[in-house]
């Protein structure tokens, strides 16, 4: 099975109520006693991508396997695709908008 | 080879002393008629070459030591060493100011005397040949790799001497340790075993429990934290950040009066990942301490290195006098509700994994990590620190980089 690599988008409260709103709160996982996380996946290619178009990303790749370090207006954007589109499955989508 | 004992502390036997006080420093400084500009980075590793912290090295490398260092991982007096010194320079440079073996430079940063060099060697390397040996690959993405191809064509070689001691700048001033200071301090608190948590980051309780876990295997009296002060990438938390924050865990009693100290290492991370750590093991040892601890991917990059290879590297050199902790990962354990070891833990598919990256991601959407992985006092120095030291960011940005205030400050000195 291929690798996946989340890129966390992490839950303030902004992002809370939005996903409230749209009635998908249950989508955010639990983290670390108390934080909650959409853990967006991309493969490969897409993890790439990302890391090319936005050089302050960091794939961490010794410890979380995460895509990290995301511009917080870019997770944004992709946070708001996930609600319009009400899945995760947005990378494609996205990376084609940019 | 010759064989040297490199379990000796200092590292060669003898802790390096090459700082003249200001009177005769002048003197020195008259003495040496051609002057030659530096950069910070090379200032500070004078610095450390200087007060000792790079002993048994007396100055940047000649052929020899570097084609050794690099092939051998030892310098020619038979003392294990992984990191070239090296001083890079210009053909043309050299012609401009007219050097010659022989001669003395007086050594000038931020238009002051700062240093002089008695010049052994003018000579070349080849830098794809001490990028492989050093780092393991030529990939130019690797920053080590890049900083060594970014080296002007030839290098000089030869001793150096601080003459004109710089200031450190608050906040850094309260954490300069010289090696002999800190030996002297040690001693002072009785502390007999100092275990090293060599750190560029802000503490997350994985680091904290990393310390505390290194602290219990070696029995130690203290956990010394010496910060790297220097180089900088967009996006690390600034450098005053890190060091307030590790001193925050002690004054508010994450760790108890008397068993942490927070120091600073001017310099600028190489990412050399295994042979970084044995040149933190070598300076760490230098600055006193009998224990350094080393986590996974210590000091490394991307992929690089394998997540222990710091770990594999200490049994391929002889005895060098300071122990390594060798510890596995802290993680989170939601079975467990603790942060906890995972060389102990039993619950892998349900433990969360955190690292020093995730908390800047967390903090940087806006959200508070929760107490059990970021301690609250940390974080809210952390936002403190961007406010006063970040132009409102704990995290380096372009603005930093041009403005932030200077970490030593070279005092006027006429010659």
């Amino acid at each position: 099975m291929a690798e996946i690599y989340p890129i966390n988008i992490w839950i303030n409260e902004e992002r809370l109520s939005k996903l409230q709103k749209a009635g998908l709160a249950d989508m955010a996982q639990e983290a670390f006693a108390g934080l909650k996380k959409l853990a967006v996946p991309t493969n490969e290619h897409q993890r790439d991508a990302i890391l090319k178009k936005f050089p302050m990303a960091k794939f961490d790749s010794a410890t979380t396997k995460s895509i990290e370090l995301v511009p917080r207006e870019v997770k944004d954007k992709i946070f708001d695709m996930v609600v319009a589109k009400k899945t995760l499955d947005v990378m494609d989508a996205f990376l084609a908008s940019i | 080879m010759t064989e040297v004992n490199n379990a000796l502390s200092p590292h060669g036997g003898k802790l390096v002393d090459r700082v003249l006080e200001p009177a005769k420093g002048r003197e020195k400084a008259r003495k040496a008629k051609i002057k030659l500009p530096i950069d910070g980075s090379r200032a500070t590793e004078i610095m450390s070459i200087a007060y000792g912290f790079f002993s048994p090295v007396e100055g940047f490398m000649g052929h020899k030591d570097v084609d050794s260092v690099c092939k051998d991982m030892r310098l020619t007096s038979g003392y294990i060493w992984s990191i070239p010194i090296i001083f890079d320079i210009s053909e043309s440079e050299i012609k401009a100011k007219g050097l010659k073996e022989g001669d003395t430079l007086l050594l000038t940063y931020q238009n002051q005397p700062f240093a002089t060099m008695d010049l052994e060697e003018i000579f070349s390397y080849d830098k794809n040949l001490m990028a492989q040996k050093v780092y393991g690959t030529t990939e130019e993405k690797h920053p080590g790799v890049k900083r060594t191809f970014a080296c002007k064509d030839k290098f000089l070689g030869g001793k150096i001497t601080l003459i004109n001691p710089p200031k450190i700048n608050p906040p850094f001033d309260k954490y300069w340790y010289p090696p002999k200071v800190l030996r002297q301090k040690a001693a002072e608190l009785g502390w007999k075993k100092m275990v090293a948590h060599q750190t560029r980051n802000v503490p997350h309780t994985g680091h904290e429990w990393l310390m505390k876990g290194a602290w219990f295997a070696s029995s130690a009296d203290a956990v010394l934290v010496s910060c790297v002060v220097g180089e900088k990438r967009a996006g690390d938390y600034i450098d005053e950040a890190i060091v307030l924050t590790h001193d925050a865990l002690g004054q508010t009693g994450y760790f108890r009066k008397g068993t942490h100290l927070t120091s600073i290492l001017l310099w600028d991370m190489r990412y050399a990942g295994p042979k970084e750590a044995i040149f933190h093991a070598i300076v760490r040892k230098n600055l006193g301490c009998t224990h350094h601890m080393f986590g996974r991917d210590h000091a490394g990059v991307g992929t690089y290195y394998s997540p222990y290879a710091a770990h594999e590297i200490f049994s391929q050199v002889p005895d060098l006098g300071i122990v390594s902790v060798l510890t596995l990962e802290w993680w989170y354990c939601p079975v467990c509700g603790e942060v906890t070891y995972s060389g102990l833990c039993g619950h892998d598919k349900e433990s969360q994994a955190f690292s020093g990256t995730l908390i800047r991601s967390i903090i940087q959407d806006g959200v508070k990590p929760p107490r059990l992985i970021f301690r609250p006092e940390v974080f809210d120095l952390v936002t403190e620190s961007g406010e006063k030291y970040g132009f409102g960011s704990p995290f380096v940005t372009n603005e930093y980089l041009a403005r932030r205030n200077p970490v030593i400050s070279v005092p006027p000195m006429e010659v």
